[in-house]
């Protein structure tokens, strides 16, 4: 098989500084810019009355003595249990004790709910905006320029996705356009982004969507259209199973093998 | 009854916020280290599956003085086996090779753009 000869084509060398700096320093300062705006309009928590944060916190007790009953002596697993279980089947720490047994009010109509669906609409936003902006910005000044090859050879299918733009039918897939150091730009940029501002920054959407995708348990567990009363429920069932050992059972063994002579 | 690995967790509980720490601290070091190798890369010329042998090799170098050099000295005297980083870290395969995963994007990054300035 004889050899493919390889292309190479002769650039302006003004290219880079006219179009691949632009495309980076733009790209980085988006990601800053992101993050000081997700920054800025991140509201403070909002302020709940004493009735609701009774409930949450009490809920949050009864888990967290589930969670710790082995560090605690068994009577006094015994006490806090019998408590928790009166007080949670009774719906002493409900927010309102007369709405047991009824469906949750609609999500939409809680205003308090309203607040969390704005929240989530500010970082979306925050997200397409630049995204759109950028892109379009690209493809109506760079469109239709070869900048850079790739040190990596590539399929042919890859060859709409990097050269979009490049009408050229038998130029080799490495060549790739200014779209698509813009894609590499969005995957790559994250670890500038950690040098930049710190691990914890907002910069980057990838990182974002993952977060998105990822636990939501925390937010959920007092979110709209949650039954408290079923949770308490739940919970003292939770509660009520536990069956008592404590970390100091045997605990003289456990010294006396570690005691070297 | 909890199972014995339940009871070792119990005796010895584990700070979150410590592990927490740890694996970003990891992670930052790979990730910065990841790009600095797409520079000496793309600087090199190297081309395809060398860049990509560069690279893991480099990384793994990486995890390799990391451990040596951080980890080993308090967890060989705490009593670990050589290679055994569960003193600092949960999950043996993050450490060694979650490296490879979490810099390659800004690995391809850095080598594209110095291999095009270089090469042009």
């Amino acid at each position: 098989m004889a050899q493919v000869p390889v292309q190479t084509i002769h650039r302006d060398p003004q290219l880079f500084y006219w179009i691949l700096f632009p495309i980076t320093i733009v790209m980085i300062l988006t990601g800053v810019l992101r993050h000081y705006a997700t920054v800025l309009m991140a509201s403070a928590p909002k302020k709940q009355d004493q009735k609701t944060t009774r409930e949450q916190r009490s809920l949050l007790h009864g888990i967290n003595v589930r969670g710790n009953y082995h560090v605690l002596s068994k009577p006094s697993l015994t006490t806090r249990r019998d408590a928790l279980i009166t007080a949670y089947e009774s719906g002493a720490y409900l927010k309102n004790p007369d709405g047991r047994g009824q469906p949750p009010p609609n999500p939409m109509s809680d205003p308090s709910a309203m607040e969390g669906m704005m929240g989530m609409m500010k970082n979306q936003m925050a997200m397409i905006i630049p995204n759109t902006l950028i892109m379009s910005w690209i493809n109506a000044f760079f469109s239709g320029y070869v900048i850079m090859k790739l040190p990596f050879p590539l399929t042919i299918k890859f060859k709409s996705m990097l050269q979009a733009g490049v009408a050229t039918r038998d130029m080799d897939p490495r060549w790739m356009s200014s779209i698509s150091w813009y894609f590499l730009c969005i995957f790559g940029l994250q670890s500038v982004f950690n040098f930049l501002l710190g691990s914890e920054n907002a910069a980057s959407q990838m990182a974002q969507q993952m977060n998105q995708m990822g636990p939501q348990g925390a937010g959920q567990m007092f979110g709209p259209g949650v039954d408290p009363n079923k949770q308490f429920l739940a919970e003292a069932e939770n509660l009520a199973v536990i069956e008592h050992h404590s970390v100091l059972d045997g605990v003289e063994q456990r010294l006396l093998a570690g005691i070297k002579v | 009854m909890p199972s014995e690995q339940e009871l070792q967790i119990q005796i010895s509980p584990i700070v979150q916020e410590s592990l927490v720490h740890n694996s970003r601290t990891l992670y930052n070091l790979q990730s910065i280290t990841a790009s600095l190798f797409g520079v000496s890369a793309g600087i090199l010329g190297l081309e395809s599956y060398a860049g990509f042998v560069f690279y893991v090799a480099l990384s793994l170098l990486t995890s390799v003085l990391f451990y040596v050099l951080r980890v080993a000295p308090t967890s060989l005297a705490s009593g670990k086996s050589p290679l055994d980083t569960s003193r600092y870290f949960r999950g043996a395969y993050d450490f060694w090779a979650g490296g490879l995963m979490n810099g390659f994007a800004g690995f391809v990054l850095t080598w594209t753009l110095f291999y095009g300035l270089v090469t042009a």
